[in-house]
């Protein structure tokens, strides 16, 4: 149900090429989609009944998420869903602020990296006391069009997380474009208004969790991604003919498409494993590491899929005009974010040791 | 008799679990190696006293009648315990055509035998210029009198220095328009004068395969199954269920484990390049289980598998030889010592499992053959 409204949705819109057109127009997604997705019941799908959500897991989550992936739509669902409600949800479930952002009335950003190795999330820079924020915060998702900020920070007595209007006095927001057209936002504060939604060690044990299942959101993201990239480039190898045939015909061809294929039924198969899973378990190292697992296998396969798709193109696939290249830009984005595949696999793997010496 | 498949999945796994558990020899678990009879006779004769030779055939002919759920639980429980398959030859192939393209003489007289290993038999399918093109087949059967007379060569015949029978694919019309058609199913004693089998040397050293020459050889025609000429199709039937047990994740899984408490026993792990391959493809068997539980949960809710059950058998078995070639790895400059490698309590095989996991490529349909169909019957790519 919740797929088959959500992909009715984005086609209706008119699928990649919508995303093709807000790129073209310089980035961001479309407010008004932003509602459309809310009405559809998308970003409360994991906030709890009682709390104006759906009340369904994470596998649910990535139900939606494939599909965003699949049409390359711009408007942040997995940051939304993963960080910045995973975080509200967790550590102020009655903040109206959670209703705001169901409803589509408001996107928030979530700012929690600073510059550092592996990009972790320091709180060392960034301060919060009095009111103000100092400090910078990087790789913020949405950050050009959001209306507001979840930022990580230090405070007196421990790490808070508070909340700080776009354009609050003292923000600075500076703009790291993205091979597929969106944007990262580098933010600095010097005094910067802002309002504390939860202090205390809550704070950081919350955000463990949102990355975790933002990880895996992304890695449902790819899969879509890859799935769709994938056909794409069977519809091409059935119609593109050379030497009087389709390519199709030329089982040099064929046989990268089925191992391309393969991998992306196995890709699929795993994440939803792991996703499911993931709503199984409540141990937080348990569930990194399947989020590990997922955004591994994810980041494998789409990278995998969407370069064999631009060799299977031919010259064409280089050129900007066909969609399949978007796949690619998009891959790339999505696979730096979170954390690629080598590093998830460092990750699983000193989970798993670490499960192993607590056994 | 009992109803297994009226047991819930659990209690029956449970069953089956603590039957091979107490049972199966402890020498026998895992055996590089595919057995002579003698070997595993003493187990054979459990397994037929407990009524479990057969868990596929149905009740009436002396099976267990698992229905597709319990079966594989069947064989999950099976290759987990490393208990071998035995001589199952008759019992996986011959005895499910009889059953369902035989007559009741052939049904009366041959299944018992089958379930008592009293007739061992082997597999005559592949020929020098008929391997990946089966239908090429030459191996021919003329009526003469009350027998067919066979002439011709079968290879890659599985322990056929070990089968008192064999059933074949044999050309009985060499005029028929395409040469699938022309082509039929027939048994035939292996202990006659026109029967020849040698055997083959394999890279590992074994001596499982066979050749089988027919110069002259006999069988009554009562041993045709089913109708003459329609062989072809009367085997493709059998495949169904065979293609997921080919793709199962544990001949892998049990590599995998191997592999870790070897690399882990000879310190492999404090190299991280290391540590990411071995990361690679213990996930990779991971999410081929995910996979393979999608088409099991598929059979289980009553469904046919289609051809896509095929990209199992790519997946696990090209993954299954990169966990075999990281053990050679890890093994360093032992690694082209032939026999077990200890490390601490632990004894590794490597070369026996690099060996064993190289022709899973090649049989059951090479993996290029299962890439043709995938290409054909799954994407629909012309050609």
């Amino acid at each position: 149900m919740l797929r088959e409204s959500v992909r009715t949705l984005f086609d209706r819109a008119g699928g990649v090429g919508r995303s093709r057109k807000l790129r073209d127009s310089g980035g961001g997604w479309d407010g008004e989609m932003i509602r459309e997705l809310a009405e559809a019941g998308v970003f409360g799908v994991a906030v709890p009944e009682e709390n104006g959500g759906l009340g369904m897991g994470l596998a649910a989550c990535g139900v939606i998420a494939e599909e965003v992936g699949r049409v390359l739509a711009p408007e942040p669902v997995v940051a939304t869903v993963g960080l910045s409600l995973g975080l509200l949800r967790r550590l102020c479930p009655d903040h109206d602020m959670i209703g705001r952002l169901i409803g589509g009335d408001t996107v928030l950003a979530t700012a929690w990296q600073e510059r550092g190795p592996n990009g972790g999330p320091a709180e060392e820079n960034c301060r919060y006391a009095d009111g103000k924020l100092t400090g910078n915060k990087a790789w913020v998702v949405g950050a050009a069009e959001a209306q507001g900020f979840l930022v990580l920070a230090k405070g007196n007595t421990g790490p808070v997380l508070v909340m700080v209007e776009a354009g609050a006095d003292g923000l600075s927001v500076e703009k790291l474009t993205q091979a597929d057209g969106s944007t990262m936002g580098e933010l600095s504060f010097a005094g910067t208004p802002a309002e504390e939604m939860a202090g205390g060690v809550a704070v950081p044990d919350a955000l463990d969790e949102a990355v975790n299942d933002t990880a895996a959101l992304a890695a449902a993201e790819l899969v879509g991604l890859s799935e769709r990239a994938f056909e794409t480039a069977l519809e091409y190898i059935k119609t593109r003919e050379q030497f009087d045939k389709p390519i199709g015909s030329f089982q040099v061809i064929q046989h990268r498409a089925v191992d391309l294929h393969v991998t992306c039924e196995v890709a699929q198969a795993g994440v939803r494993e792991a996703l499911a899973l993931m709503d199984s378990e409540s141990d937080p190292k348990v569930r990194a590491r399947l989020a590990s697992r997922a955004k591994a296998r994810a980041v494998t396969t789409a990278k995998k899929i969407t370069r064999d798709a631009i060799q299977l193109h031919g010259a064409v696939g280089y050129t900007d005009e066909f969609d399949i290249g978007l796949y690619l830009n998009r891959a790339l984005v999505l696979s730096a974010w979170l954390g690629d595949d080598a590093y998830h696999r460092r990750l699983w793997f000193d989970a798993r040791e670490g499960e192993g010496a607590a056994q | 008799m009992t109803d297994w498949n009226a047991m819930g999945d659990a209690e029956f796994r449970k069953e089956a679990r603590e039957f091979f558990e107490t049972e199966y020899p402890e020498n026998l678990r895992h055996l590089p190696h595919r057995p002579k009879f003698a070997e595993i006779e003493h187990w054979h004769r459990k397994l037929h006293a407990k009524g479990w030779v057969a868990p596929a055939w149905p009740a009436e002919y002396g099976g267990m009648g698992l229905n597709a759920a319990k079966l594989l639980i069947f064989y999950e429980e099976q290759q987990r315990w490393g208990v071998n398959r035995g001589r199952d030859m008759g019992v996986q192939m011959v005895g499910p055509l009889i059953i369902k393209f035989g007559t009741q003489a052939q049904k009366d007289y041959w299944l018992p035998r089958i379930l008592s290993c009293e007739d061992i038999w082997c597999q005559g399918y592949s020929e020098p210029g008929a391997g990946s093109d089966l239908a090429n087949l030459r191996t021919r059967a003329e009526l003469d009198g009350d027998d067919f007379v066979i002439n011709g060569q079968k290879i890659w015949t599985t322990m056929a220095h070990d089968a008192t029978h064999i059933f074949m694919l044999v050309r009985t019309d060499s005029d028929a328009p395409k040469k699938q058609q022309g082509i039929s199913f027939l048994l035939a004693p292996m202990d006659q004068p026109g029967v020849e089998v040698r055997t083959i040397t394999t890279l590992s050293g074994e001596t499982e395969f066979c050749e089988v020459f027919f110069d002259n050889a006999r069988t009554p025609r009562e041993n045709l199954v089913g109708e003459l000429n329609k062989g072809w199709t009367m085997a493709k039937a059998l495949l169904s269920f065979e293609r997921i047990f080919i793709g199962a994740p544990n001949l892998a899984q049990n590599a995998l484990g191997q592999l870790e408490s070897f690399a882990r026993g000879r310190g492999a792990f404090d190299d991280p390049a290391f540590r990411d391959r071995f990361a690679q493809a213990a996930l990779d068997v991971e999410d081929h289980a995910a996979l393979y539980a999608r088409f099991a949960d598929q059979l289980k809710r009553g469904e046919t598998l289609g051809a896509d059950v095929s990209m199992l058998k790519i997946w696990v078995t090209e993954c299954f030889q990169r966990i075999t070639e990281l053990m050679i790895e890890a093994a360093g400059p032992d690694g082209g010592s032939i026999g077990p490698l200890q490390v601490g309590n632990v004894s590794v095989d490597v070369l026996a499992s690099f060996y064993k996991a190289r022709p899973t490529t090649i049989y059951g349909g090479s993996n290029e053959i299962q890439r043709n169909i995938l290409s054909k019957a799954v994407l629909g790519l012309p050609g």
